[in-house]
């Protein structure tokens, strides 16, 4: 049984994919009478058939050593590609968590896009998701995660851009891919320059390879970014932050995903990396420099965002800069943990969004207020969310947080610094939140504010539960810290910015008589801060600039120079051709003439000139005919 | 049995053009799907007769015809070529599918180009260096016709472009035969004679950057592909989809089958600077296509791009090299006549292809959806994302040439990121957004229009999945290719080296050796 369980670890990410395919008549409209809804109902299936296999595999490799399978898929000479799974307690439990977060969405989409007429190809897309994800967690193999890398890059171009009839979303939809693209196509240097010299792909292999290897430090240090830049494109880290903030145009299941488990899959892909990475100093001080710059920039970031996913979606990629610096660290154990604490509570925080976003059609905090009466379970949820999320109640991320912590402190103390302010700056961020969205007064589009139906309210109430049961969930993977001597000091200070960031916030959104903040910073500052640092102008001059100039340029040679000179030829002999017409006379001695001083001419060429000539007298002539 | 690939479709030519009046339109299509049908069937069943085991020259045939030049009439198969033919019998059935109905002329259109689909067969058979050379002339006359008569507004201007480029091809690559003839002196054009034959490196080196040039033009490399946009543009798309589809593929295959198979060594000594040539193709390419505004250009320019891939590996010429070639030009064969038959499609049904006027065609029940659907696999298979037949093509080219050209193919990789960057726009203009007014009662689109391109999804899809139900075909003769190349090169590098010993270091043992 426990054999057979594991030899068919392939059938999880398979239910996603054949989900997705199943929806195709639907969603190109072969079948129309029925409406999408059944193509919806069978990609939740196939999800509960995949939450299902991959809770079983759980049970079967929870005591029993990691397990490879090896899938045989590319065959040439000298190449050799096998789609190589590898299913442990960990991969395993990611695929659980995958299926069952992605489980979770889709009933909460059922009810969030219920009137939306494409519901068929948003559940398909949701199915590739689902697919790449757990595989990617399930996979060996670089060239397997590398191309599911692409896969969610692509699915999230498509939902990113699935309301497409809108201009916001065609930019965000296209922003999002060409970002990725970026990092995915220096991964893939790295990906073709590590198959070149290292032979196999597979993780397992190249950990051990990469203790070994005997590389320059320039090869070393360009592999080493360049596999770096995948995962940074993932993770939404700086400098490809932004695609995360405009993605937020798409439909909001997808953002539960996406906040949670799918930048997660980056992380996980740079965990496995870890190893090849450690061949560079420069990848990993570069790791560091910009998980740090990203956790502290982007919950700033957060903070002067009005638009209530932005405002969240910014701090998931500065707690995926913890994550990134936990790497830097050589902690891959508090990596993952941190992943799964955060991807939970983040869902979370997301689904609540949700339901405040369909009850009031609108995403501006400015614009609301007043919820907490009206929207209970939404409120709690949120509440739990937030509270899950920093460093305060003895949930989910505080624990990951403390583990943080004392990895750093033995490390690089400094880091710990990172950690306090990204704590407290969320702290402030989540309870601003609450205090725009929930307190106060209520306005016109939150002053009729029923809660949510049940499709979206018990998927919302289960994950809530699941992230009050997360200490119990992690004391069973035995990923708890080490409470036999724990280091109270950091635990201390880790409240402590989490109450000063509370206590900020509340005493700034939560208070009747509001103090105004707009002007306790100055203009220029927030306007920095709500445009992401000018990220936008970075872009535009570096290589937006330089693709678009290139493109002129070579249209312009390309035009101008190239075909110029080839059409110059073309004017120049018919030119020739018009001008001789008119030394014609009429007169048959002239022809005979002409006739003459031609043929004597011609035998004279046709013996001088060599025959690799001829292309152009053909050219030439037929240029003259028309 | 290879022949038929040949004579059915020119005999079948001839047949359409007699047909009676009555009801032409309708007759002369069925006769000519029916002649295509079966030809791809013959070539599947060929497929199937094909040893994979084996790595030269199968189902051989062999009559004499004029002796004295040294034309034989002799065609063959292999691993290289096998897959061309498919492709080729594919496209024709899917071009002359597509074709609109109401065509003008339909038995002169179809007639040429069912000679058009048995030249190219020819040309891809031919053992000969001569009935190539006929086989690759006799190509050029169906397609100037059908471009001069069925093209676009500018069609003289694009269909004389076409032929002086491509005779001027024709003529380098006569000229390069020719003198290969003469210098051997073995006065044959048998290639299997020609290939053992090992001439000086300085002469081969002459013969072989006239064939470059001459297969280089109609590849095309850069500087010499402005025909190829031209040609795209006014061409009707059942042509694009050949054009862009198997007749660029007469290019690399006569650079490889020729070029390589003729002058290993001299190509090694060249290959560096068909490396930069490549890479200068691949991103010239790219960028030119960034700015175009007609979506048919942007097809084209993406071609030449595409195409100098194909250059890279074959630079490189190494066994896994020469399969990644061999794959990445089904690949771009599947793809870029799909892009253009949805073009075509965007085109019949809208009556323009410039993305500033286009917009939101993706929507559900005035637009072209499912078209666009398409349009945006085709695009990301352009872009080479998993799934799909072009990232693993690429991903073989990339991989195989990475260890000979490390520089170069790094640099052409920023093509496939520009790639995605072009036809992003083009979706995002074109598909995406609101539909406006003026667009909003389009012709419905039929099954018709979008069976064609769906049929090459699938095998897009399918291969991109199962790389090697393409790749065991060829496997052999790519890996005998390679170290044929390897072992004479190396050969090459022996007798340099021992000349050299012999020239510094022991001139007694010349002295004897004269002497004998």
């Amino acid at each position: 049984m426990i054999e057979l369980l594991s030899q068919t670890s392939w059938w999880v990410p398979a239910y996603g994919l054949v989900g997705a395919v199943i929806t195709l008549p639907w969603s190109i409209g072969l079948v129309r009478r029925t409406g999408s809804r059944p193509a919806a109902y069978l990609n939740i299936l196939m999800t509960v058939l995949a939450l299902i296999h991959s809770s079983l595999l759980l049970w079967a490799v929870w005591d029993a050593p990691p397990e490879r399978l090896l899938i045989p898929w590319l065959h040439a000479p000298g190449l050799d590609i096998w789609l190589t799974l590898l299913t442990s307690r960990i991969s395993v439990g990611g695929t659980v968590i995958i299926t069952a977060l992605s489980l979770l969405a889709q009933v909460f989409a059922l009810g969030y896009m219920e009137k939306d007429w494409a519901l068929a190809r948003f559940f398909g897309l949701m199915g590739i998701f689902e697919a790449a994800m757990s595989g990617i967690v399930l996979s060996d193999s670089l060239f397997m995660s590398y191309a599911l890398l692409e896969v969610l890059t692509l699915s999230t171009y498509l939902l990113v851009g699935f309301w497409y009839a809108q201009p916001l979303v065609v930019t965000a939809a296209r922003d999002a891919f060409l970002t990725k693209r970026v990092g995915d196509l220096l991964l893939l240097m790295g990906v073709v320059t590590l198959s070149s010299i290292a032979g196999s792909l597979d993780f397992t292999h190249l950990a051990l390879w990469a203790q070994t290897a005997q590389l320059s430090p320039l090869v070393a240090n360009l592999l080493g970014l360049a596999l770096l830049a995948g995962p940074v494109g993932k993770c939404a880290q700086f400098p490809l932050n932004l695609w995360l903030d405009e993605a937020m145009e798409g439909p909001n299941p997808a953002s539960i995903l996406r906040n949670s488990v799918v930048v997660g899959c980056g992380a996980y892909v740079l965990i496995a990396l870890q190893p090849v990475l450690a061949l560079s100093p420069l990848a990993l001080t570069t790791l560091t420099v910009l998980g740090a710059l990203t956790a502290i920039g982007a919950s700033l970031v957060a903070i002067a965002q009005i638009d209530i996913k932005r405002a969240l979606s910014h701090s998931t990629s500065a707690y995926l800069g913890l994550v990134f610096l936990a790497v830097g660290m050589q902690q891959d154990e508090v990596a993952l943990l941190l992943l799964f604490v955060h991807g939970l509570a983040k869902a979370l925080l997301f689904m609540s969004t949700g339901s405040i976003i369909l009850t009031t059609s609108t995403q501006d905090l400015t614009e609301m207020g007043g919820l907490a009466s009206r929207m209970p379970a939404t409120t709690t949820a949120y509440i739990v969310g937030a509270l899950a999320s920093i460093g305060l109640l003895p949930l989910g991320n505080f624990m990951a947080m403390v583990e943080w912590a004392e990895a750093a402190w033995v490390v690089a103390p400094w880091l710990m610094g990172v950690l306090v302010a990204v704590n407290g700056l969320t702290a402030f961020n989540l309870v601003r939140v609450f205090g725009l969205v929930f307190w106060g007064k209520p306005q016109a589009k939150t002053r009729r504010a029923p809660e949510v139906g049940w499709l979206m309210a018990v998927p919302m109430i289960t994950l809530m539960i699941f992230n009050l049961l997360a200490p119990f969930i992690l004391e069973k993977f035995q990923m708890l810290p080490n409470w036999n001597d724990p280091n109270r000091g950091l635990v201390l200070v880790l409240i402590c910015s989490s109450l000063v960031g509370c206590g900020l916030g509340a005493w700034l959104y939560l208070s009747p008589e509001k103090p105004k903040l707009v002007g306790a910073i100055a203009t220029p500052l927030r306007e920095v801060l709500a445009d992401d640092f000018k990220m936008n102008r970075l872009y535009q001059f570096s290589v937006v600039f330089a693709v678009l100039l290139g493109s002129r340029l070579a249209a312009w040679f390309d035009r101008y120079i190239v075909d110029g000179l080839v059409n110059f030829v073309g004017v120049a002999s018919i030119f020739s051709g018009e001008t001789l017409k008119y030394t014609i006379s009429g007169q048959s001695r002239h022809y005979l003439l002409t006739l003459f001083i031609g043929i004597l001419l011609s035998i004279t060429v046709l013996s001088w000139t060599l025959w690799e000539w001829s292309p152009t007298l053909h050219s030439l002539a037929l240029r003259a005919q028309p | 049995m290879l022949s038929v690939l040949v004579w059915v479709p020119i005999v079948g030519a001839l047949v359409v053009a007699v047909l009676p009046e009555s009801s032409i339109q309708v007759s002369a299509r069925r006769v000519a799907l029916a002649i295509a049908s079966f030809i791809l069937l013959w070539s599947v069943y060929l497929m199937l007769q094909f040893n994979v085991a084996e790595s030269g020259w199968q189902l051989q045939e062999s009559l004499p015809w004029i002796k004295e030049l040294g034309l034989v009439y002799q065609m063959s198969i292999d691993g290289l070529s096998l897959p061309l033919i498919l492709l080729n019998s594919l496209l024709t059935l899917i071009a002359i599918f597509a074709t609109d109905l109401n065509i003008n002329r339909p038995r002169l259109y179809y007639s040429l180009m069912l000679v058009l689909s048995g030249a190219v067969a020819g040309a891809f058979l031919a053992q000969n260096l001569l009935l190539f050379f006929l086989f690759y002339e006799v190509e050029l006359i169906p397609l100037y016709l059908v471009i001069a008569i069925w093209g676009g507004a500018r069609r003289g201007y694009a269909a004389t472009k076409f032929l002086i480029y491509t005779a001027a091809s024709g003529v380098l690559i006569l000229v390069a035969f020719f003198g290969l003839a003469l210098v051997s002196g073995l006065s044959t054009f048998d290639y299997e004679a020609l290939r053992s034959h090992s001439l000086p490196l300085s002469t081969q080196l002459v013969l072989l950057i006239t064939l470059v040039i001459g297969f280089g033009i109609k590849i095309p490399i850069v500087p010499f592909h402005t025909w190829l946009p031209d040609a795209h543009v006014e061409a009707p798309t059942p042509v694009s989809v050949l054009l862009a589809g198997v007749l660029l593929k007469l290019g690399t295959y006569g650079l490889l089958r020729f070029g390589l198979g003729l002058f290993p060594e001299a190509w090694s000594v060249i290959s560096p600077g068909l490396a930069t040539i490549a890479v200068v193709s691949v991103l010239y390419g790219s960028l030119a296509a960034i700015a175009q505004t007609d979506m048919k250009k942007i097809v084209a320019y993406s071609s030449v791009g595409h195409m100098g891939y194909i250059i890279l590996a074959s630079a490189a010429a190494t066994p896994l090299s020469l399969l990644g070639t061999i794959f990445q030009m089904v690949s771009h064969g599947l793809i870029s006549a799909m892009l253009f038959l949805l073009v075509g499609v965007v085109y019949s049904k809208t009556g323009t292809r410039d993305i500033g006027v286009l917009r939101g065609l993706l929507s559900p029940e005035r637009g072209l959806p499912l078209v666009g659907s398409m349009m945006v696999i085709a695009a990301m298979a352009s872009a080479g994302i998993p799934g799909m037949v072009g990232f693993i093509a690429e991903f073989l080219v990339y991989r195989s040439s990475f260890p000979v050209f490390p520089v170069q193919t790094l640099l052409c990789m920023i093509g496939t990121g520009l790639t995605a960057v072009y036809f992003l726009m083009l979706v995002n203009r074109v598909f995406f957004g609101r539909l406006p007014e003026a667009l909003s009662d389009l012709p419905r689109v039929k099954w018709r229009d979008r069976i064609p391109a769906g049929i090459i999804a699938i095998l897009i899809v399918v291969l991109g999945i199962q790389p090697n139900w393409m790749l065991r075909w060829s496997e052999q003769t790519a890996v005998a290719m390679g170290t044929n190349t390897l072992d004479r090169v190396t050969a090459m590098q022996a007798t340099e080296a021992v000349e050299n010993l012999e020239a510094t270091e022991v001139p007694a043992v010349k002295v004897s050796l004269t002497l004998d």
